[in-house]
């Protein structure tokens, strides 16, 4: 638990990825585009950003625990830490691959009405 | 009538943090965060006897309050810059790599640092007085770590 609430703060929130937050557009996009095939590719696109969130945050809990043992154990934490870095610079690299084949699937204006509202 | 647990330090420090990225309710985050670092430190005046390890201990959730306060402004910028490239329908991936390997390397100085002060505090307690303050709440801890899982 302890762990589990260090490891959420260091990944900034509930949010455990820098660009997570994107795989949560799928109502705004299904709202600004039209209903075709452009719009159904964005959409898969989506869903393999929530797959790849999902699969992150599995990694996630494996880490925790991992975490937990270490320090109950007085073992090293800077290797597990440098395991999590490393996994979470993947995690990054293939969320900004889907980042842009999402922008790529959408119109300059789509794109600023689904996005550039963020606070 | 003193113990701590190393876990209750980081618990209480790491969810006071968080509070600062992410609190809802009527109390501003920072005013939560505070009193969560003020109960801490009450709490170890409480259970550490001997002043001058409760003197050091102190000074450690001063360092340890700091350090949070330092790390919540690396997640608030990094999370605002991340959200203002993405934006961008222009953004390049140049940039969003720069922006990202930037933030992470700062991300692990940041970390590295509170874990410094953490093992530090878990040090200077004994393990009773470990587990004395593993075993307090505070109404800003509860308050804290409800606004994280809200988060």
């Amino acid at each position: 638990m302890l762990i589990a609430i260090i490891t959420i703060l260091f990944l900034g929130g509930g949010s455990t990825g820098t660009l997570d937050y994107i795989a949560d557009a799928r109502g705004d996009v299904k709202t600004v585009m039209e209903k075709d095939d452009r719009r159904d590719g964005a959409l898969d696109t989506l869903k393999s950003m929530k797959k790849q969130v999902s699969a992150n945050n599995k990694a996630l809990k494996r880490t925790t625990k991992d975490l937990e043992k270490a320090l109950a154990d007085d073992a090293d934490l800077e290797v597990i830490w440098d395991e999590f870095y490393e996994e979470r610079a993947a995690h990054n690299e293939a969320m900004l691959d889907l980042r842009f084949q999402l922008r790529d699937q959408m119109t300059r204006d789509e794109w600023e009405q689904v996005f550039a509202a963020d606070p | 009538m003193k113990k701590v647990s190393k876990r209750y330090a980081i618990l209480l420090c790491v969810t006071t943090a968080v509070a600062a990225c992410g609190g809802k309710d009527n109390v501003s985050p920072v005013d939560t965060e505070s009193q969560a670092f003020d109960d801490l430190r009450d709490e170890v005046r409480l259970v550490v006897e001997d002043p001058a390890r409760e003197a050091q201990a102190i000074l450690l959730v001063d360092a340890l309050e700091h350090d949070f306060l330092a790390l919540s402004s690396v997640l608030k910028k990094r999370s605002s810059r991340t959200r203002e490239l993405n934006a961008d329908y222009d953004t390049t991936r140049a940039v969003f790599d720069a922006h990202l390997k930037s933030a992470q390397a700062e991300l692990r100085k940041s970390r590295r640092n509170v874990t410094r002060t953490q093992l530090a505090l878990r040090d200077a307690l004994s393990s009773a007085e470990r587990e004395q303050i593993d075993k307090a709440h505070s109404k800003a801890m509860t308050a804290t770590i409800k606004s994280m899982q809200a988060i």
